[in-house]
């Protein structure tokens, strides 16, 4: 392989946005340049405009920004090339999968219609020949059946096979690169590594250069040959991967790589006593029926869990989506409808009804995964964190609540002058942070924390987790810790609940659970999120 | 997929069981009746005509003999127009009426969505702008403004169009109420078609085509679009309902012997059996064309399944 010639080469990138506070560059004068064959990283959180210098490269950016500079592919200037000249480089020479596969493909057509319309177009095959193709490219992307599958629509499809398409029609007229934007951040840890081992093993059969843009440093370790680190627009740091992790010299490349979330969490003594305690819970949805419309479809989507948390303790609830993590820990606070006992502290809550519930929601909190829906956008920061006040301190003054409001704002790490902002003028970890103050404020005991962290920059992430084990230490919390992510589970939880298709396939303290897991699945969830051997060495 | 829309037309029996009802006993809830109008019958003959029309029998079994009647299609004789039956009525006006908003309903769909189109491909451009003041004024200038504007400039002054009649239906005798009655849809389905394209454009799978490199008609016909008309096609529902089944303001502004004057008339007029007449149609019309709305939505999106 040429190893050594450049095919894509951008420099001095500019991306501009138009916005009504003025012109927003979110791309402030790149140099990047990716060689035949090789696997570049393009590194970087939230904001730092990585995904916008492909955008601005494929020229997809949103119709309010403009790029400047030169993107050069083989001679010639894609930000310069004609719209049809551009479409004859788009999808056929350079290609690129995104980060949602939920949405990326189009709901009405069917994956054959989708997989044959760019091979048509690109090579004017007629339409027995593309069918034949694309038949192909399902076998070489591996989805099962791909006859049938042709004929599928994307809603019938799971994200990980949506994926699979994705790629299939990405590299429909052999690519020389590929642009990976975030391709598996939507999905589930052992449907990520399946689909990075894809992508490895279409790399080494196809030689197409992989441009991946990620947050997630565990895949730029296993994948990259180089690296470049982005932050704000810029290039702090390039190099090849492996020096990068040894020795990275910006100290930005370094926050990054020391964001891992670390330490781990003593389990309560013995005789600390029981806050929650649920006993053979169980939860049934129905799904249709009605009138004339025949049976309703029962699934059960908590099935015979019991589950025992103490003060001060916290139990990681793990498994993947639709195992029913999250409606357990719904159910447990009685937000759901449930079979089975359910006892807070010394009383039996199974049966109790709203008005029953309402003096003891202030004992149980619950903060979400997503800090942008949470928050009412038309209350201030103020209004939103005393809310709660209202209904279970109504005899509070004004003055007094926005003491608590001062003092629970403190408390998670932000400016007391936040109450009269805002929820839209902060990032999504400091809302997170005024999700905690919301709970923290009426003084509970249990708190359900529901991906409190995913939807967060690694470097956040870390942050939140030590202020949630500070609260922890300071009130004695007991926390229910729901989360798809081990390596955060692991810093959070003394012990650890593995859950699949609602019903718990493992449970035990932290560090067993870790060194030893025992059920298949539990194995293979580690192995897919700890594993960092590289799947592919540089070629 | 046929299942259900049998049971769709089962559930419908109630439904029109209960706005028969409701129609029926309010009507009778208002004062006056059919024959007390201002020029007065003599008391002999208003007692005759009630008894004949059964108008004295306690309310209840006037219910029971409409409902009976209404069961065997007959829908009773007109009070105020006694050379005619309802369904008489109906069957001279309806078609009129029908053929006058279908049209308009297929010219506002067919404009309204290329006009939106093009103003959300320009969005917060130059044809964005001029698509919206457009929109603006159709939907704002009420049609008895706009009628009679029609007939003064088409009618009298260019003498293109007929003022107003229904010729028995020549071509050039519908342009102008069908353009009235298209007007402020063909601004509503523009600034729904707008707002939904620019959505669609905006979606992930839109710019995974881009990114795939199709060609604009690709992305903006196959894709967007298609995506987009969802709204289009559940406004159609009811917009259809309402069109077909005649316009007081256009067919009396030009004079067009359509079923839409028969609803404020007989109100007015407490000519009972041709209110519950329109009543019947107008609700047979929007149950069926909201199912039609229904079943329009599994073709054109593979997501939505009945079973």
């Amino acid at each position: 392989m040429a190893a050594s010639e450049t095919i894509l080469s951008v420099k001095d990138l500019r991306v501009r946005f138009r916005t009504l506070d003025g012109a927003v560059e979110a791309v402030k004068g790149i140099n990047i340049h990716v060689d035949a064959g090789e696997t570049v990283a393009v590194v970087g959180e939230s904001g730092s405009g990585k995904s916008q210098t492909m955008m601005a490269a494929m020229s997809l950016l949103a119709s309010n920004g403009e790029a400047t500079g030169s993107v050069d592919y083989r001679g010639r200037n894609l930000l310069t090339l004609s719209k049809s000249e551009l479409n004859k480089v788009r999808g056929a020479k350079i290609s690129m999968i995104f980060q949602e596969p939920m949405t990326s493909l189009d709901p009405l057509y069917s994956i054959g219609n989708q997989l044959i319309e760019p091979i048509r177009r690109h090579r004017g095959l007629n339409a027995a020949e593309a069918h034949e193709e694309a038949l192909k490219l399902l076998r070489l992307v591996h989805i099962p059946d791909p006859e049938r599958r042709m004929k599928s629509y994307p809603h019938e499809m799971s994200g990980g096979q949506r994926q699979r398409v994705m790629i299939a029609m990405a590299l429909a007229n052999d690519p020389d690169i590929l642009i990976a934007d975030e391709p598996t951040t939507a999905l589930d840890v052992t449907i990520q590594a399946q689909i990075l081992m894809l992508l490895a093993e279409l790399q080494r059969k196809l030689g197409m250069a992989i441009v991946f843009i990620t947050h997630d440093l565990g895949i730029v370790r296993r994948f990259a040959d180089r690296v470049y680190v982005m932050r704000q627009g810029e290039v702090v740091e390039e190099g090849e991967a492996e020096a990068i992790f040894v020795n990275p010299q910006h100290a930005y490349t370094k926050m990054l790589l020391a964001a891992e979330p670390t330490g781990s969490k003593a389990p309560p003594p013995a005789s600390a006593p029981v806050v929650l305690e649920g006993r053979n819970v169980e939860v049934t949805f129905r799904i249709g029926g009605g009138f004339l419309a025949g049976e309703p479809l029962m699934l059960r989507a908590v099935d015979h869990i019991s589950i025992r948390l103490q003060r001060n303790q916290t139990i990681g609830i793990v498994g993947e989506s639709g195992s029913g993590k999250s409606t357990l820990g719904r159910a447990l606070l009685r937000l759901l409808p449930s079979d089975g006992v359910i006892r807070f502290g010394d009383r039996d809550i199974s049966t109790a009804n709203r008005q029953a519930m309402r003096p003891l929601r202030r004992e149980m909190q619950l903060v979400f995964q997503d800090p942008f829906g949470s928050l009412s956008p038309r209350m201030t920061v103020g209004q939103v964190i005393t809310e709660g006040l209202l209904v279970h301190e109504p005899n509070l003054s004004g003055k007094q609540r926005d003491q608590r409001a001062v003092e629970a704002l403190n408390e998670v790490g932000l400016d007391p002058n936040a109450r009269n902002r805002y929820p839209h003028e902060f990032s999504g970890g400091q809302r997170q942070r005024i999700a905690i103050a919301r709970a923290m404020i009426l003084k509970p005991k249990l708190v359900v924390l529901d991906e409190p962290t995913s939807a967060l920059d690694r470097s956040v992430q870390k942050q939140i987790v030590e202020l949630l084990r500070k609260l922890q230490a300071d009130h004695e919390l007991s926390y229910l810790f729901i989360s798809h992510d081990l390596s955060v589970v692991r810093a959070m939880a003394d012990y650890i609940i593995v859950m699949k298709q609602g019903k718990i396939v493992e449970e035990g303290p932290t560090e067993a659970i870790f060194s030893n897991p025992q059920h298949a699945y539990t194995q293979t969830l580690m192995a897919a999120a700890i594993d960092v051997t590289r799947f592919r060495l540089s070629a | 997929m046929l299942r259900y829309v049998l049971r769709r037309l089962l559930t419908a029996i109630p439904t029109l069981f209960v706005i028969v009802t409701m129609a029926f006993f309010l009507m009778r809830v208002a004062p006056g009746g059919p024959f007390n109008q201002e020029r007065g019958l003599s008391p002999e003959i208003r007692a005759n005509l009630e008894a004949q029309f059964g108008l004295n029998d306690p309310l209840w079994l006037q219910f029971v003999h409409y409902l009976g009647n209404l069961l065997r299609g007959n829908f009773g004789p007109s009070y105020n127009m006694p050379d005619f039956t309802v369904t008489e009525l109906f069957a001279k006006g309806l078609p009129i009426s029908v053929q006058l908003g279908a049209s308009a309903l297929f010219l506002a769909l067919l404009l309204g969505s290329v006009l939106g189109t093009v103003a959300a491909l320009n969005q917060n451009k130059l044809g964005d702008y001029t698509v919206i003041a457009l929109a603006t004024a159709g939907s704002t200038i009420p049609t008895f403004v706009i009628a009679p504007v029609i007939q003064l400039l088409f009618g009298l002054t260019w003498k293109l169009l007929p003022i107003g009649g229904w010729g028995d239906g020549a071509f050039i005798n519908k342009v102008g109420p069908v353009l009235t009655l298209a007007l402020p849809q063909i601004a509503i389905v523009a600034r729904l078609m707008r707002g939904s394209m620019i959505e669609s454009l905006r979606s992930h799978h839109i710019r995974t085509a881009r990114a795939l490199g199709l060609s604009d008609w690709s992305v903006v016909v196959k894709h967007a679009l298609r995506g987009a008309i969802l709204p289009i096609v559940s406004f159609t529902g009811p917009a259809a309902a309402a069109l077909l089944t005649g316009s007081v303001i256009v067919e009396t502004i030009f004079s067009i012997p359509g079923v839409g004057r028969y609803f404020v008339d007989a109100a007015l007029n407490r000519d009972y059996t041709l209110v519950m007449g329109t009543v019947v149609v107008i609700a047979i019309f929007t149950i069926v064309f909201n199912l039609i709305v229904d079943v329009m939505y599994a073709v054109v999106d593979p997501r939505v399944r009945y079973d």
